[in-house]
């Protein structure tokens, strides 16, 4: 794709997700090689079951919810400013168009919160993978604004389609796929190399202890609850 | 590189130290000269890696997941896997034996390489084969990971007897085994007195080993209210790396039980008197962490890889390429792990697995006729400084090719100031390697 036409299908992405899902979502996989599945459109809601409102996204803070399965956590962030389409382009060859955020200010971002490193994740007990505001920079490697994993140090840039800036992950995050519809928020697909595979795969015995068995982990949600990311974890781990 | 005639002879000189009559060891001979192969001739690639250490393990399931139509044997001689790493923290009871340990079937089984519980005796690169007890194996391309070997000539010389008598009553502890075990035994059962550990010269496996191992040694003495210190005798004028950190946690934690002596490179070792002369003078112990200086392990040798100085001498290290990591003398053949020599990178587990994806990219891109320009590995490193809490640092290194240099120049990063959270991502760190390597 030539930047034309990328910048071409960024607005016509935009406005067709004002429309209708499918139309957006034909629209976004026909230009990505592959590399959008589309699930079950999730409607993001609160902790009470009402729908996820803008106003209810504090900038800057770390939310968490479960999509396209019931194991499998991402973030929720708002970034507090215009996040811009990019264009992904893999070491392998293969590539994407991000659309960027959504919301009144295009600020709102998804991506799965399992490193595509190694597949550390937050769990309720710990989460060493997280989101490191403007005013709270990494002690270690002292950037802000970034999704760092402590684990081994991984690095992704939430405002360029969680692409990597540092450390031994070869591919960014996955992202959610994010659409408003009349001020409410729908999860309706994974763009990018998700890392599914290899996170069921390793976690089988965590999952089975958590779910019951890898079937229930494996679930596809009908609604995504949204939460602080401090509530949900007993352990915010930083580094 | 070992020839047919090398291998009589060692089976020969085995069999005499062994203190064996004539006709077994012609018989013995006889069997080496008539090894069949253990293996029908490869079919298509065959990749043999010898070495199921954090590289070779790397190696092996990621050439499997790059192509699975490449035959992969890995060749070890453990029955089943220990880890160094976090080792340090179960001598101090914070992990279980079961945290450390795999099984070699789990990854071999899913991910579809063959694995060989094995000693290898002979490697002839001419003819591309790797010998073992049970015969021999044909490759199209080796990859040599069998980490480090321990150099006692340097302290005693051709004095068989002393190298024994400390392999035996000071164990290094820096091979997976039996030496590790042997260590938690001593310090569990030491009573009173110093105990010594020292730190090698030049490149050793995991440079920041022994200083951790002295705070959690520390640790076990604390809670234990032995009456004992830990005394670090470091050749190196300071501590590194991390040096703040151990430093911090001699002073805070640990202060009065470890002290660190730096400068004090090895004059002499006498470990049935339990003195040890070094130039910063010399000490007596009560009991030892003896590490000797570390070389590439014994395979590299046997391969006569090892890289040679100005003056022709072995620097004890792997000939290898620095980027791609395969031996400079045979394209057929790639060093990785410990063993290599000639760049910036510690010798650490981490650093194995990373360059274990590199060398299995490399491999897979060669056997498919295609260009891979390699990357470069990372290293990240935990610490655990304190027991209680449990508290640790950590440093994270990439690296850069400065292509006008010819040089990897590395950009560490640092924390000193030790923390639970650190701590905590040590075992994630740990958890998510493991499962790399055996999930």
């Amino acid at each position: 794709m030539d930047r034309r036409d990328f910048i071409k299908t960024c607005g016509t992405v935009a406005v067709a997700s004002m429309l209708d899902a499918s139309i957006f979502s034909n629209l976004l996989a026909s230009q990505q090689d592959g590399m959008l599945k589309t699930y079950k459109k999730a409607l993001l809601v609160k902790e009470d079951g009402s729908p996820l409102k803008e106003e209810d996204l504090k900038p800057h803070n770390n939310y968490i919810f479960f999509y396209p399965f019931v194991s499998t956590p991402c973030y929720l962030l708002n970034l507090d400013q215009e996040i811009k389409p990019v264009e992904i382009k893999l070491k392998d060859g293969l590539g994407y168009l991000w659309p960027g955020g959504v919301g009144s200010k295009k600020s709102i971002v998804a991506y799965s919160a399992i490193c595509a490193h190694q597949w550390s994740y937050p769990t309720k007990d710990y989460s060493f993978i997280n989101y490191y505001p403007p005013d709270k920079p990494s002690e270690t490697t002292k950037k802000a604004g970034i999704i760092q994993c402590c684990a081994h140090l991984g690095l992704y840039d939430p405002k360029e389609g969680a692409k990597v800036l540092d450390g031994p992950p070869e591919v960014p995050l996955a992202s959610i796929v994010l659409q408003e519809e009349n001020g409410q928020f729908y999860a309706v697909g994974v763009l990018g190399k998700d890392q599914f595979d290899q996170f069921f795969d390793n976690y089988k015995a965590d999952l089975r202890q958590q779910y019951g068995s890898t079937a229930k982990a494996k679930e596809l949600v009908e609604k995504c609850i949204v939460m602080e990311m401090d509530k949900y974890v007993k352990s915010v781990i930083r580094c | 590189m070992i020839t047919r005639r090398d291998l009589l002879k060692s089976v020969g000189v085995g069999a005499l130290a062994a203190g064996l009559s004539s006709k077994p060891i012609f018989a013995a001979a006889e069997k080496v000269v008539k090894m069949e192969a253990v293996l029908p001739p490869p079919k298509g690639n065959r990749v043999v890696i010898c070495g199921g250490g954090w590289a070779g393990l790397t190696v092996a399931k990621y050439l499997k997941k790059e192509n699975p139509n490449i035959e992969v044997i890995l060749i070890e001689k453990r029955p089943n896997f220990f880890s160094c790493p976090i080792s340090n923290q179960w001598l101090a009871d914070l992990v279980s034996l079961d945290f450390l340990s795999h099984d070699y079937n789990q990854p071999a089984s899913k991910y579809g390489y063959k694995f060989i519980n094995a000693v290898v005796i002979g490697i002839e690169r001419d003819k591309k084969r790797v010998y073992t007890p049970h015969g021999y194996i044909e490759y199209n391309y080796l990859v040599l990971a069998p980490g480090i070997k321990y150099n006692y000539k340097a302290w005693f010389g051709d004095n068989k007897d002393m190298i024994n008598y400390t392999r035996v009553h000071y164990p290094a502890a820096f091979i997976p085994g039996s030496e590790h075990l042997a260590l938690k035994r001593k310090v569990h059962e030491f009573e009173e007195g110093d105990f010594i550990i020292t730190v090698p010269p030049g490149a050793y496996r995991c440079p920041p080993a022994t200083y951790e191992r002295a705070c959690m040694i520390a640790e076990v003495f604390k809670r234990n209210k032995v009456k004992g210190r830990v005394i670090i005798l470091d050749p190196k004028d300071d501590i590194a790396p991390k040096g703040p950190g151990f430093r911090a946690a001699y002073e805070q934690v640990y202060l009065g039980i470890v002290e660190y002596v730096p400068k004090a490179s090895i004059k002499e070792v006498d470990p049935v008197k339990k003195i040890i002369k070094t130039t910063a003078g010399d000490f007596k112990f009560a009991d030892a962490n003896l590490v000797p200086p570390h070389q590439a392990g014994e395979l590299v040798w046997m391969a006569d890889l090892i890289a040679k100085d100005k003056d022709g001498k072995p620097t004890g290290w792997a000939d290898q390429d620095p980027l791609t990591f395969q031996a400079k003398s045979d394209p057929n053949v790639f060093l990785v792990g410990d063993v290599i020599g000639g760049v910036p990178y510690p010798k650490s587990g981490h650093m194995g697995n990373s360059q274990g994806k590199i060398v299995a990219k490399i491999i897979a891109s060669r056997i498919a006729g295609k260009e891979y320009k390699p990357t470069l590995p990372d290293n990240t490193c935990y610490s655990m400084v304190n027991g209680s809490p449990q508290e640790a640092i950590v440093i994270n290194v990439t690296y850069d090719y400065n292509e006008k240099e010819k040089k990897i120049v590395p950009k560490p990063k640092v924390i000193n100031e030790r923390s639970e959270a650190l701590a905590k991502a040590t075992y994630e760190w740990a958890r998510s390697m493991y499962k790399d390597m055996f999930a």
